[in-house]
């Protein structure tokens, strides 16, 4: 009853069928994923769904992605955010496998997937993870064996286990995204309800050998990082490290210091827990004529400064499900209705600070209204800032130090996103 | 599905695999196999084709390997006979000079699960343990726990946890952690893995090295653990410090668990660490995945109980996101509640009230519920808003606004008059059971305060031959009885028309009867009846007052991070069990340390070394050291255990003769290298151990101290002092 161990996990369609399952186990009955559909179906009707749900001694843990199930089977108190943490991390594999993980490449694909699973877990227990290594030794052309070619990867066993030896680039050079996406909560009355910055610095490493890399932020992300700026206004919540990061050296002299995983990765995580003012600010007024129509009338304000531009904005206005014959009329931009969302959806290509925009839509509504209850969804916002950080992060330097003496060069870009939304009653 | 039928399927596919063009064509031939895989997949049965599969196993592409091997595994117990005609090529397999090769075929021999394989992996799991390559190694460990589960009754074979024990020391993390989940499951009947103290420092040593699953699960392994004193106890804490914050929530709640355990006996240690861990707590609270934010909220619920204030200031983190599913919204509101303070409260209320027409009824009416809980400290506020929400003339909502009321009057007497107002000027009458009983509540119990009540009830009377629910009833019947006493003229006419009803016509025995109850009661008379239907009550108003009590850490922390407050329930009535087969083996751990003792004299070793037999023999991987013979018999006494003689000098053969004790058994051993007739041991010592009497976990621990502290180390720090 200590250890994790899942018995067995199972992919399965929206209807329930299984697609793939894998008996790591053999402690609890195969057939017992039968009940699991049916509870999942039963607690839907009650609205009362879980993603723990149990029938006799078995445990069903479960996630879904896209248009599948996957699901964990126990007989154990195992450890619930283990087996959470492991089904997401089959997601993230299979992802860099196939790009989209859905129905179809896992039936395209399915060879593949049976030689991850009999690598990523071993009597329920997890084995090996990383999708890097994984990558060096399953492919998806199917790897033919010539003894001398086909061994394990050092990296199965390495120090370092998230890098191999031997990476060659003709021209060395390492990427530097610093994205921050800020979510603003505004209610009804305008009032800001709740609002944080999730802040990321993401890399693309395209250098031979083992490169050393010590990365300078500014002094004040610095600070914020290790918390020692207690008076100022920003501090850094939840600060995670990529595991290639020696935390040790960063926790004695603030040096971000670490052998860096090939190609794409995610160096570190940030959160901060702020105030920020939405940067671009709604106004909606909403009228609803019963029987006849609705009119809307919504504002954009761009709140940021002048010399910046919010690249491909896009306002999601929701409307009553019952509403036809829209009309619009923009000052910038143009505006669709999506019938099947209940939205309408104005795009902005380019909207520069500081500027205010407008867009008028008019509905019909039928003589016979809808009499059931609508939800009152959020207007949603989305744009991308570039050159633009809110927080005022900034990559100072990038040295890298590789014993064959190469030069590399890196580049730094920075862009902001939205994930916010507002709302209104 | 194929359009063909499933024996027409499996005959072509036959035909196919073993056409000598299809065989001679490796790219077809493989589609075949493929082929054959995806119906399997399917749930077609195709375990005809077993001999045509075994036969496909021997080829050098490896991918086609994996699918023979994916195949036997799965009608392997069906068609154990065959199964046994694949052992061959596995067994060839497990020697094949690619470690990559070795380990597929080893690993998949052990999934057969049939019963006699036990005589075919044993040699090759025994050979995997010692294998060059890690990989190997990892998978022969689970090997050994999956040779234990196929015969789980037959006596556990010593020698190989003796082996799982010293690989504990592997230089590969992943092998180390295999070893501690293969011996959990080996000696599961026995209490499981013993966690001594070189054990528990040597994982602690090696946590950095594990990946973030190990970690898990070793944090939770050395729950097993407790330290002898409080200096060690505190060097263990700072050991972990650094996992609280783990990136990975699941080794920062495993790590938080294993704190509040290791702490059970220094509350201000518990509280700093519940302190520290309240960040990535909050964290996981607004994951990405919705499923590990359901777990955050459930494990933040835990830690409340014993610490309300901990996240006061972060309520705002509680608030519900539109598209959030309806179980993260409920564990959400259900800690909004318990945050609700005098700043906080007009948010909380207003942020509440937007859930209360949410789309979902449920949620709709656990927002209500939520406000009902919030209004027994702020009934004003509160009943401003449940009020408002009986406008919206929403079945479900109106019952549960009703329903709220009805547990704010019993909680909150003060409330009664403003409740019954509202009641009274509310002319909706909910539609749902729930609901009617609420309301038939309310009025009966204050009916004196509800000047409408009487004719609200007549409605209800007068339905009665439509009502359905027994439940509503029987309410009817006390409510109807209550306002009797309180309002006689009104209601005497009515009351004796519902009970005629109910004795005469109605067919549910229970309301029969009740209905009878209350006609002979008040046949006693009035005051009789009074005395008996609205005597004295609890008073419920003092629980409020008093406030929540903070429950001691001790009350949740066995269950944190476990699948039952997930389910809502205490999931696993084991859990006690386990912790309870848990506590002997601290018990046991005392008993097993090893310890010097009188010296033996080498007449009395001498003779119980020719009586006794040699219970385990094996080779250690490293040479004797070279030192001298007192730095020797120094650095051995370090670890307890005694010197009895020696081989001088570089003689060769080279013996050593030593011995040490436990409690109630003596543990003789003898050392030897160079020994032609033992082969492979002219490099690395090997150790034969006989015992009085016989003790299997001192064995155990005996050559965890051999494998662990390498005796050439050991002797060398010696020399250093």
């Amino acid at each position: 009853a200590w250890s994790m161990s899942a018995s067995a996990v199972f992919v399965l369609d929206l209807k329930g069928k299984v697609l793939i399952c894998r008996n790591y186990k053999g402690d609890v009955d195969m057939s017992e994923i039968d009940h699991f559909f049916t509870l999942l179906v039963q607690q839907e009707e009650e609205g009362l769904l879980c993603p723990v749900m149990s029938h006799g001694n078995v445990h069903f843990l479960w996630i879904k992605h896209s248009n599948l199930y996957l699901v964990a089977t126990t007989n154990k108190n195992s450890n619930a955010s283990l087996v959470y943490a492991f089904l997401y991390k089959l997601v993230e594999v299979f992802t860099e496998y196939f790009k989209e993980l859905e129905e179809e490449s896992i039936q395209d694909n399915f060879v593949v997937v049976y030689e991850l699973l009999d690598e990523l877990m071993d009597f329920g227990f997890p084995q090996t993870t990383d999708s890097k290594i994984l990558q060096e030794y399953i492919t998806q052309q199917g790897n033919k064996l010539e003894v001398a070619k086909t061994k394990v990867p050092t990296t199965v066993t390495n120090a370092v286990s998230w890098r191999s030896e031997g990476i060659r680039y003709k021209k060395n050079e390492v990427f530097i995204d610093v994205i921050e996406s800020i979510n603003v909560l505004v209610n009804a009355n305008g009032s800001v309800m709740s609002s944080d910055i999730v802040g990321s610095i993401k890399l693309k490493t395209m250098l031979s050998g083992m490169p050393e890399l010590r990365l300078g932020l500014n002094d004040r992300m610095l600070f914020a990082l290790t918390g020692r700026d207690k008076g100022k206004a920003v501090t850094m919540e939840d600060v995670k490290f990529h595991q290639c990061v020696r935390l040790s050296r960063f926790e004695s002299d603030r040096t971000i210091s670490f052998i860096p995983p090939d190609g794409e990765s995610e160096l570190m995580s940030y959160r901060i827990n702020t105030h920020v003012k939405p940067l671009i600010w709604i106004e909606s007024v909403i009228e609803k004529f019963s029987h006849s129509r609705v009119e809307i009338m919504v504002k954009a304000k761009g709140q940021f400064k002048k010399q910046s531009v919010a690249n491909n904005v896009e306002i999601r206005v929701p409307v009553p499900s019952d509403a036809d014959s829209p009309k619009f009329k923009t000052s910038t931009g143009h505006a669709k209705y999506v019938p099947e969302k209940n939205l309408v959806v104005w795009s902005i290509k380019s909207f520069p600070g500081g500027k205010e925009f407008l867009m008028r839509a008019h509905f019909g509504l039928p003589s016979v209204e809808n009499h059931e209850m609508e939800g009152r969804p959020p207007i949603t916002v989305k744009f991308e800032i570039p050159y633009f950080t809110v927080s005022g992060i900034q990559v100072r330097y990038m040295k890298i130090i590789e014993k064959s003496g190469y030069q590399a060069l890196p580049w730094v870009r920075y862009i902001t996103q939205s994930g916010g939304e507002r709302r209104f009653a | 599905m194929p359009y063909l039928g499933s024996e027409e399927v499996v005959k072509e596919l036959r035909r196919a695999l073993s056409n000598p063009n299809v065989q001679a064509d490796r790219l077809r031939y493989k589609n075949y196999i493929t082929k054959v895989i995806r119906y399997m997949t399917q749930g077609l049965d195709v375990s005809a084709l077993f001999m045509d599969m075994v036969k496909a196993s021997a080829t050098v592409d490896i991918v086609q390997k994996k699918l023979v091997y994916l195949y036997m595994c799965t009608y392997a117990s069906d068609k154990p006979d065959l199964a046994l005609l694949a052992i061959n090529t596995l067994r060839k397999d497990c020697a094949d000079p690619n470690p990559m090769v070795r380990g597929l075929a080893l690993r998949n021999m052990c999934n057969f699960r049939m019963p006699g394989m036990t005589e075919y992996i044993e040699q090759p799991i025994v050979a995997g343990l010692r294998d060059k390559a890690s990989y190997v190694r990892r998978v022969a460990v689970l090997g050994c726990a999956k040779m234990h589960s196929l015969q789980p009754n037959t006596e556990i074979d010593g020698t190989i946890v003796n082996e799982l024990y010293a690989l504990l020391r592997d230089p590969d993390p992943v092998v180390v952690v295999n070893c501690l989940r293969a011996l959990e499951e080996i000696l599961k009947d026995e209490g499981g893995v013993v966690i001594n103290k070189p054990i528990a420092h040597h994982l602690l040593n090696r946590m950095k090295d594990l990946d973030s699953w190990a970690q898990s699960e070793v944090l939770t392994f050395l729950l097993r653990y407790r330290p002898r004193s409080d200096d060690e106890l505190f060097d263990i804490l700072s050991l972990l410090d650094a996992f609280l914050l783990s990136s990975h929530a699941h080794v920062a709640v495993a790590t938080l668990r294993l704190f509040l355990h290791l702490a059970s006996a220094h509350p201000t240690v518990q509280a700093d660490a519940l302190l520290r861990t309240s960040a990535p707590l909050l964290a996981t609270c607004g994951a990405a995945s919705r499923e590990l934010r359901f777990a955050g909220l459930c494990h933040v619920q835990q830690v409340m109980r014993s610490q309300p204030g901990l996240f006061g200031t972060h309520y705002k983190r509680f608030f519900c996101g539109y598209s959030e599913p309806s179980y993260i919204k409920f564990r959400k509101m259900e800690i909004l509640v318990e945050l609700v303070n005098d700043e906080n409260v007009a948010l909380v209320l207003e942020e509440l009230r937007s859930y209360c027409t949410d789309v979902s009824p449920e949620l709709a009416q656990a927002a209500i519920a939520a406000i009902g809980r919030i209004a027994r400290t702020y009934s004003e506020k509160c009943l401003d808003i449940l009020t408002g929400l009986l406008g919206l003339k929403q079945d479900h909502i109106t019952s549960a606004v009703i329903q709220t009321f009805r547990d704010l009057v019993w909680f909150c007497p003060q409330s009664t008059a403003a409740v019954c107002q509202t009641v009274g000027a509310c002319v909706d009458s909910p539609q749902d059971s729930e609901g009617k009983q609420a309301l038939l509540w309310l009025l009966g119990e204050h009916g004196d305060q509800i000047s409408s009540a009487p004719y609200v009830m007549e409605g209800y009377i007068d339905g009665l031959k439509t009502e359905l629910s027994s439940a509503v009833k029987m309410e009817l019947l006390t409510a109807a009885v209550k306002m009797f006493l309180c309002r006689p003229a009104e209601t005497q006419d009515m009351l004796g028309r519902l009970l005629h009803y109910c004795i005469e016509e109605e067919s549910d025995v229970c309301v029969r009867d009740r209905a009878l109850l209350y006609y002979r009661l008040l046949q006693r008379g009035v005051e009789e009846t009074r005395k008996v239907v609205t005597g004295p009550k609890s008073d419920p108003s003092m629980s409020v007052l008093t406030g929540r009590q903070e429950e001691p850490i001790s009350e949740w922390d066995s269950t944190f991070n476990t699948l039952g407050p997930l389910a809502g329930c205490d999931l696993c009535p084991q859990t006690a069990a386990t912790s309870a087969a848990d506590q002997p083996s601290y018990d046991a751990e005392e008993e097993i340390s090893l310890s010097l003792g009188p010296p033996l004299s080498h007449e009395t070793f001498e003779k119980m070394w020719l009586d006794l037999e040699t219970l385990h023999r094996q080779t250690l991987g490293f040479p004797r050291p070279r030192a001298a013979p007192d730095t020797l018999q120094a650095a051995l006494q370090l670890v307890k255990i005694q010197t009895l003689a020696f081989t001088p000098g570089d003689t060769v053969p080279w013996k050593a003769y030593i011995y040490t004790r436990s409690t109630e058994t003596l543990i003789l051993a003898e050392l030897l290298q160079g020994d032609q007739q033992a082969p492979g041991s002219d490099e690395s010592l090997v150790v034969s151990v006989k015992q009085q009497p016989v003790n299997h976990m001192l064995l155990n621990l005996f050559f965890f101290f051999f494998a662990l502290y390498d005796i050439s180390l050991l002797t060398s720090t010696c020399m250093l002092q």
